[in-house]
């Protein structure tokens, strides 16, 4: 990173030996993706205040920052985000557009932090969910129209529990990286 | 121009992502079609592997399962220094394996008794959001579900079919703020209409502050809003009191028990009675009615009236006490002072009465008491 | 960015520094620049979104339409009390569905009509009859649901099924039961299109709900209040979360009618079950203190809208019930002409009180033989005996000695053969023939033939029942005509007065009271204690209007009641006309007309024994909303 140039090479670089990773790890993604989704569609039933979390987030924040690629990163959490809202009662798109900018500023904060601290992780997992929830909230004001209160202390509180969550999770998805 | 793009060609994906998503979006909400195809595949992909998991006790589903569970739980635990509820998730657990069996014997007996053609699903999940009151079960248009369908338990209603997908359907619970259903109370049979609130408790509406509903009292389908067939539980009352314009009933639901599993939707509704002892008795917290707005005066027959109803009424009885008929040739004119027992009141002129209808009714009761 | 900062705020050596610097800086502003793109790009999404999207008015579902929505806020009607102020017509609460038309999906249609028990077609119809109102207004489509329907359209209305019904609180008419008063109060409902196109509805618009007839139509623009709207903010999901304005309904004014309800009462029951009216005046005023027509209709069967079941019903047969007889019935007023024949023989000095007509049973005039109706004559007949009696030959004398056009100046004068002028719409005028009206309807010369019959009140005199009880009333007030009025008003119009003869209408008014206490054809309608006095009539003539319709059964060949009474003797405070169609005699109509003035005389006592006066100027504030 020490000129423009070397920069984007090193971006691009960074992305063909992604493209040859391991099959593997791909299918771990789709899969994770699939259970964290799961879970929430899931989990709640059983119990209730685990409706909170927000997996197929965390998980996307996660990938993101470790492939510290804008393009997958936003691909993914477009592709999380679109499969989330195909299972909820919402217009398609509302959770794709939200997950794909936070896939996308989550692979460009990991070009600029230690991914690997978990400080800097437990502030970026929160700043993320409340980011998330924020431009939902947006979305859904600006475009369908539903004038909702944005409850601000409530959202601050579960995106601390979210970040609490992110770092066990992130610790353990760490364990499936292969190479 | 190309350079341009590969130069920032991040920023460009993300656009192109972003805008495809918003057309989708501008799509969905300007039309009145909903991508279905895409959520029929979405639904359906993920329904068998739903019913997987809820079938799978030992299978490696389960394990899978199991394994995200009790990993996020066990941290989650950690940092809050608390044990608690990976203990009632395993309680939950237990429970509900132990219960499954009854409740499944209890459900196919309630389904043989009912006259109503019920199909039995299961729910196999919330949909995705933070404030849905929409569950997801395993049945769908393959099934014979449709749109708009009861949904009920033995315990009693659950909700409505919102949206079939040919192995799933989303069921709309009736504590949602645009649920509502036709209901007759059990005792008195006051006609009223069921909605929720968003919260767990349901209101009844539409009643009038002269009907008379007790707290504690059950309520049932009506039968008459095209959704639910008649003589289904909804739930008691939990308190009663009187409002502005009509009566305030809260309603507690009967059929949403902890842990909704299992649910029949009503293939063909077949009106039944209304049952004269509920049969699903559940303890209750009745709330203390607040001491607020006084009792009104009942009607007199039901029916609302003007002034001048009653006076007929009066001069009625004025010709069968002088035993006259009115016009009639022959005999001679009656005596209108007669003492009409004992509604004296009518000779004297009633001020208008301003404001509610309730005020005539209000002069009227003493005269017939 | 902190940390940034401190990552690249490490380097200890001054070249790097500022080749690092320098990196960072271009490297800062791309990345600003990049942003600055993203934002713009977005505003500029954003503003393509507004503007195609939700503002697109005609397509857009989940947004602006839903955004802002305006629900009107109906006014209630003003109530018509009695002149005590006595509840005659109420409002009772009621549930309206309505349907917001930008939002409406014609394929839900069908099923919305099926929800209310409505027809589909009616539904597409009134749909299309609306059209040219403003999209944003929306559409009545029930009033007054029932409880099941109100139960169909609350678990319907969610975003999933059908959202474009909206359920509006409202206030509905309350009508007396069985038709009491049905003619005078009259009915409303919702303005149809050609009273739309007429000056009198000019103002309002399609959907409202105007008087169809009598009062509420008289007096429409008086009870009519004025609808408030609010605007209000709803999600998606159909639920209001914010309020933008709200202006209050304005409630209709109340009317105070003139109608005693105590008399109203006794004079229906007095006519049920049989086919006539009946006008109570109070001939110092022109005030109408009751007024009934038979057979009625039930106005709350309007107050919605009529099911067409209900309104064959009404419009087969020949009863017509819809006729308001007591002010359209136009009928020969037989014997009850007598009166005002003898007030033109006194005025005119033509006849005396002791002139004295033999009565042998008829008599002949102009080669014809006319019957008296006691074919064994009378005897020697004065104008008292005449009237008391009635004599047929006594008039014929007395008639053919005026001539037509001297019978019909002193029965225009009294108000016959024009409108009275009460405030119903609708009036008709009933028929006072002379030789000017035979020229100029038929271009023939009157026959002084014809002016035997109509001296007994036949031929092709006619008259409304009303007429008749202002014509009489003002006679035996001395000549005051007032205009009869249905609504208590605070100015009056000047009465009509003529100079007649006190001792012609005390003759007059000695032989009424002799027909009821001296043995007359009314005698057996006397009342203890009150000097009740009056004129019985029969009249073998059908009403015109019936006559037109053609459609007749033996029962309308049959004779018609009449009965003229007024009490007291002197400065009479009640006149009361009653007409019994087909009721053979006027001696059959007089009971009907002594029980009326019975309960008047009863209730005065009444309250002067309580001390209690009836307060018939009472100042009434419009009811407040509830």
């Amino acid at each position: 990173m020490s000129d423009l140039g070397g920069g984007f090479r090193e971006e691009f670089s960074q992305v063909q030996v992604k493209d040859k990773a391991p099959r593997f790890r791909i299918a771990a993604l789709a899969g994770i993706a699939l259970a964290a989704i799961l879970f929430q569609v899931y989990v709640p039933r059983f119990i209730g205040q685990l409706s909170y979390l927000e997996l197929p987030l965390l998980v996307t924040v996660y990938f993101s920052l470790m492939r510290s690629s804008p393009v997958a990163g936003l691909l993914y959490g477009a592709c999380v985000g679109l499969a989330q809202d195909s299972l909820a009662d919402n217009p398609l798109g509302m959770f794709g557009i939200v997950k794909t900018l936070v896939g996308y500023f989550a692979a460009t904060a990991s070009q600029r932090f230690n991914i690997e601290n978990p400080g800097i992780r437990l502030v970026l997992s929160f700043f993320f969910f409340f980011f998330h929830q924020f431009f939902y909230w947006v979305l859904e004001r600006a475009l369908l129209g539903q004038s909702l209160d944005f409850e601000l202390q409530r959202t601050l509180v579960i995106a601390v529990l979210n970040a609490l969550v992110a770092l066990p999770l992130f610790h353990i998805l760490d364990k499936l990286k292969v190479g | 121009m190309e350079a341009i793009l590969n130069r920032y060609r991040n920023l460009t994906v993300l656009l192109a992502v972003v805008a495809v998503q918003l057309g989708l979006l501008g799509y969905q909400v300007k039309g009145n079609g909903e991508v279905r195809l895409i959520r029929v595949w979405a639904v359906g992909a993920v329904t068998p592997l739903a019913r997987v998991i809820e079938a799978g006790q030992s299978n490696i589903a389960g394990f899978f399962r199991d394994y995200f569970l009790l990993i996020g739980v066990r941290r989650e635990n950690q940092r809050l220094k608390d044990d608690l509820d990976r203990v009632r998730m395993e309680n939950q657990e237990l429970r509900t394996e132990l219960s499954t069996a009854d409740r499944a014997r209890a459900l196919a007996i309630f389904q043989e008794r009912s006259p109503s053609k019920t199909i039995a699903a299961r729910v196999i999940g919330n949909t995705t959001g933070v404030s849905a009151k929409v569950v997801i079960i395993d049945r769908g248009t393959s099934s014979g579900v449709r749109k708009g369908m009861a949904v009920i338990t033995p315990n009693g209603i659950v909700g409505k079919v919102t949206g079939a997908f040919p192995t799933a359907s989303y069921v709309l619970l009736v504590t949602d703020p645009s649920f509502a259903a036709g209901v007759l109370s059990q005792q008195n049979r006051v006609h009223g209409t069921l909605k929720g609130q968003g919260n767990g408790t349901l209101i009844v509406d539409y009643v009038q502050n002269e009907q008379k509903v007790n707290a504690g009292e059950w309520f049932f389908t009506a039968g008459d809003d095209r959704i639910f067939p008649k003589g289904l539980p909804v739930g008691r009352v939990t308190l009663v009191r009187q409002g502005a314009t009509r009566k305030e009933l809260f309603v507690a639901p009967s059929g949403l028990g902890d842990g909704l599993e299992e649910v029949l939707v009503v293939v063909e509704g077949v009106h039944a009675e209304i049952p004269e002892i509920a049969t699903a008795e559940q303890p209750v917290q009745l709330q203390e009615p607040p001491p607020a707005a006084p009792e009104i005066a009942p009607l007199r027959d039901g029916s609302p009236a003007t002034d001048a109803d009653r006076l007929v009424d009066r001069y009625r009885r004025i010709g069968e006490i002088e035993k006259h008929e009115y016009g009639g040739h022959g005999g001679r004119a009656p005596n209108f002072n007669v003492t009409v027992e004992p509604r004296a009141a009518d000779a004297q002129p009633s001020p208008p009465a301003p404001g509610t209808k309730q005020a005539p009714e209000k002069q009227a009761a003493p005269e017939k008491q | 960015m902190p940390y940034s900062d401190l990552k690249h705020a490490l380097p200890p050596e001054a070249e790097k520094r500022i080749s690092r610097d320098d990196a960072r800086f271009a490297l800062g502003r791309i990345a600003a620049f990049q942003y600055i793109a993203l934002g713009v790009f977005l505003f500029l999404l954003a503003g393509f979104w507004v503007l195609q999207v939700r503002d697109a008015e005609e397509n857009s579902q989940l947004a602006e339409r839903n955004r802002i929505k305006t629900v009107p806020v109906l006014a209630p009607r003003g109530k018509l009390l009695d002149r005590d102020g006595r509840v005659i017509v109420d409002n009772e609460a009621a549930i309206t569905l309505m349907l917001t038309r930008e939002t409406l999906n014609p394929d839900h249609l069908d099923a919305i009509a099926r929800g209310v028990h409505m027809d589909p077609e009616d539904l597409r119809a009134r749909l299309k009859r609306f059209q040219s109102r403003p999209k944003y207004v929306p559409m009545v489509v029930k009033q007054d649901l029932a409880q099941d329907e109100i139960a169909f359209v609350e678990s319907h209305r969610d975003a999933n099924t059908f959202p474009e019904m909206e359920l509006v609180r409202n206030q509905r008419r309350l009508y007396p039961r069985n038709g009491l008063g049905a003619h005078v109060i009259g009915y409303v409902g919702e303005v149809s299109e050609q009273e739309l196109d007429s000056s009198d509805f000019a103002k309002y618009v399609q959907g409202d709900i105007v008087g169809k007839a009598g009062l509420e139509r008289q007096y429409n623009d008086m009870l009519m209040g004025v609808d408030g709207q609010r605007r209000v903010v709803v999600d998606s999901g159909g639920r209001e979360r914010e309020v933008l304005e709200s202006k209050e309904a304005t409630p209709g004014n109340s009317l105070q009618l003139t109608l005693d309800l105590d008399l109203q009462v006794v004079a229906e029951l007095a006519l049920e079950g049989k086919k006539g009216a009946v006008v109570v005046l109070d001939p110092r005023s022109g005030e109408v203190l009751a007024m009934v027509s038979r057979p009625a209709y039930d106005p709350n069967a309007f107050a919605t809208r009529v099911t067409p079941e209900y309104w064959r019903q009404l419009t087969s047969g020949g009863d017509n019930p819809l006729l308001n007889r007591a002010i359209q019935a136009q009928f020969a007023p037989g014997s009850t002409f007598k009166p005002i024949v003898a007030l033109a023989g006194l005025e005119t000095g033509i006849i005396g009180d002791h002139d004295a007509v033999s009565c042998p049973g008829g008599a002949n005039f102009f080669g014809r033989y006319f019957h008296c109706w006691q074919k064994h004559g009378h005897g020697t007949v004065d104008l008292h005996r005449g009237i008391v009696q009635s004599c047929d030959v006594y008039f014929y004398t007395l008639g053919n000695k005026l001539g037509i056009d001297n019978i019909a100046a002193y029965a225009e004068m009294a108000g016959l053969g024009k409108r009275t002028g009460i405030d119903l719409p609708n009036e008709a005028e009933g028929l006072m023939p002379s030789t000017k009206w035979k020229l100029r309807t038929q271009r023939q010369k009157w026959y002084a033939g014809e002016t035997i019959s109509v001296a007994i009140g036949q031929g092709a005199v006619t008259a409304t029942p009303l007429q008749l009880a202002s014509a009489i009333g003002g006679i035996v007030s001395g000549g005051v005509w007032h205009r009869p009025r249905l609504v208590k008003a605070t100015s009056t119009v000047e009465p009509r007065r003529m100079e007649l003869k006190p001792e012609s209408v005390a003759s007059i008014v000695s032989g009424m009271y002799g027909v009821v206490n001296e043995g007359g054809t009314a005698a057996a309608s006397r009342i203890e204690g009150v000097e009740f006095s009056g004129k019985t009539g029969s009249a073998q003539q059908i009403s015109n209007e019936l006559r037109k319709s053609g459609k007749l059964d033996a029962n309308e060949s049959k004779d018609n009641g009449w009965f003229v009474g007024f009490a007291p003797r002197q400065n009479p405070e009640i006149v009361v006309v009653a007409l019994l169609e087909g009721g053979e005699h006027g001696s059959l109509a007089a009971p009907v007309a002594r029980d009326i003035v019975k309960s008047y005389f009863d209730k005065k006592l009444r309250l002067t024994q309580r001390g209690i006066r009836p307060s018939p100027f009472a100042l009434l504030k419009p009811p407040a909303l509830p």
